[in-house]
């Protein structure tokens, strides 16, 4: 089998039969032209791989070749050698300026031509195997991105669909996974007794992995509130769950919590999760005092011996509930300090009563706040507004 | 980048830690706590924060496992010079409660 193809263009005949000898003794296969005219028909029967080419010719010059060769996205990639009687650097230069792969120049040895080929060729291998790898990587990240994109809009489908709307209360999200898919999660579930049960939580790490398991809390909060109870009993449940499926590393911040309609408190746990701010009056709009629902209590997933606390809080008609996961407030800016719960709360003080409008204008001002750092962590906003 | 320091005082071994603590930098923190706590097996290490100025979950989740870890081969795991926003954060997680905490580095390798 032949080496490969090299098509030889020079318009003394001698240099051609010189070169072709050498090369077809090297096991290479020659194709011949006496000028730029010609070897363009040439390359139209087959493709060299290699072409070298003198420079001064009649009809088409070498250079006028090249340039051709080179413009060419069919032909681009054939490795094109400039045989020429100019010696010294400035055509040298002036010849890989046109696009030309290297130069040869004349007078040579053929012996000289032989070795610039073989080594030429050893680069065309290469190009070509870099090439084949390629694609495959291409293909494969392709294949990959497809992945990703199925699996964040299976993950948007676990969200609940908005507008949202429980016994009670309405409530809307924003939802920004940094990675196309994220570890954030959480469901609003109305129960049998009439009451609403609320769950936001926040996977550690990110990507694919934080993802499955985010669906895994959100089936484990369902599973426990549909067992009824209060948010302390799911708590333990979902940390039982949790530690029993994931890995070392893995756990999750979440925040619980129960809305009686017929009631005016709220009970939640906080599961070392931001606690989130009761905005009093806030469905209303327009400037609102705001507290934060504190709590202390342990990640899910440390460690099934591990307590955790529900609280209390009051919750009236009228009220609106901001939960949210850490990356809305912790973007670094360039000052190094980040808009954090107390930047949160001057957000939140003044918003507009439409529930979709405050959302919005809680991640425009959380956005230009950090300006221009954008968000990097998973970013999920949940306001729920208490019908007046 | 993080900047981790590892040394031996003793049967202990410190491990200080200088950066930010996030899922990029976790996987370079985990071989070193790991290669730590499988060559030396200390009866106590130690993880000096005091470099730290951010620690996220999964830079948290890591600890977690590492004290587990140590647990596990029978030994300690303390913690030391937690600066205020790490200390913020383990407060909001309540990890405070889940290790053991010491203001300085002579403390945690007494373990007073």
């Amino acid at each position: 089998m032949a080496k490969g193809s090299v098509l030889v263009v020079d318009d003394e005949a001698p240099i051609r039969d010189i070169l072709s000898f050498y090369l077809k003794r090297a096991g290479y296969q020659v194709l011949t032209a006496a000028n730029g005219m010609e070897a363009l028909e040439e390359m139209g029967r087959s493709r060299p791989d290699l072409i070298i080419s003198d420079l001064r010719m009649p009809e088409m010059t070498g250079d006028e070749l090249c340039k051709r060769v080179k413009s060419e996205p069919s032909t681009r990639d054939i490795y094109f050698i400039i045989l020429s009687a100019m010696d010294g650097t400035a055509s040298r230069i002036g010849g890989l300026s046109l696009g030309a792969d290297d130069m040869i120049p004349k007078p040579f040895h053929a012996q000289e031509v032989l070795a610039k080929v073989d080594s030429s060729f050893r680069l065309i291998e290469m190009q070509k195997e870099i090439k084949r790898q390629n694609r495959e990587l291409t293909s494969f990240q392709q294949k990959v991105q497809e992945e990703m994109a199925l699996a964040a809009a299976l993950q948007m489908g676990l969200l609940p669909k908005l507008p949202g709307e429980t016994r009670g209360a309405k409530y809307t999200h924003r939802y920004l996974p940094a990675a196309g898919i994220g570890g954030d999660i959480y469901a609003i579930i109305p129960l049998a007794d009439g009451s609403t049960a609320m769950m936001i939580a926040d996977v550690s790490g990110h990507g694919v992995t934080a993802a499955l398991i985010s669906a895994m809390v959100k089936t484990s909060f369902e599973n426990q509130a549909r067992l009824g109870g209060e948010p302390l009993g799911w708590a333990q449940g979902m940390n039982q769950d949790l530690c029993r499926s994931t890995l070392a590393e893995q756990f999750a911040t979440a925040w619980l919590g129960r809305l009686d309609p017929t009631s005016e408190k709220l009970r939640y746990v906080v599961a070392g999760h931001c606690a989130p701010l009761r905005i009093v009056g806030g469905a209303r709009g327009g400037l609102q005092r705001s507290e934060v629902l504190r709590g202390k209590g342990f990640m899910l997933g440390l460690d099934p011996q591990l307590p955790f606390r529900e609280n209390e809080a009051e919750f009236l008609p009228g009220d609106r509930l901001v939960l949210y996961t850490d990356g809305l407030v912790e973007v670094e800016r360039e000052d190094r300090t980040m808009l954090e719960e107390a930047g949160l709360r001057r957000i939140c003080a003044e918003l507009p009563g439409d529930i979709e409008a405050a959302a919005d204008a809680v991640i425009a001002q959380t956005r230009s706040h950090n300006q221009p750092a954008p968000f990097l962590d998973d970013v999920t906003l949940v306001i729920l507004d208490r019908d007046s | 980048m993080l900047n981790i320091q590892t040394r031996q005082e003793g049967a202990a071994s410190v491990v200080s830690i200088q950066g930010k603590v996030n899922f990029e930098v976790t996987a370079q923190l985990r071989d070193v706590i790991r290669e730590t706590v499988a060559t030396v097996q200390p009866k106590l290490l130690v993880i000096n924060l005091e470099g730290v100025s951010f620690i996220d979950s999964s830079g948290l989740g890591l600890l977690v496992a590492a004290r587990n870890s140590v647990d596990k081969s029978g030994g300690k795991l303390h913690l030391s010079c937690l600066p205020a926003p790490v200390k913020k954060t383990f407060d909001q997680t309540n990890l405070t409660n889940y290790f053991s905490i010491f203001a300085t580095e002579q403390d945690a390798l007494r373990g007073a």
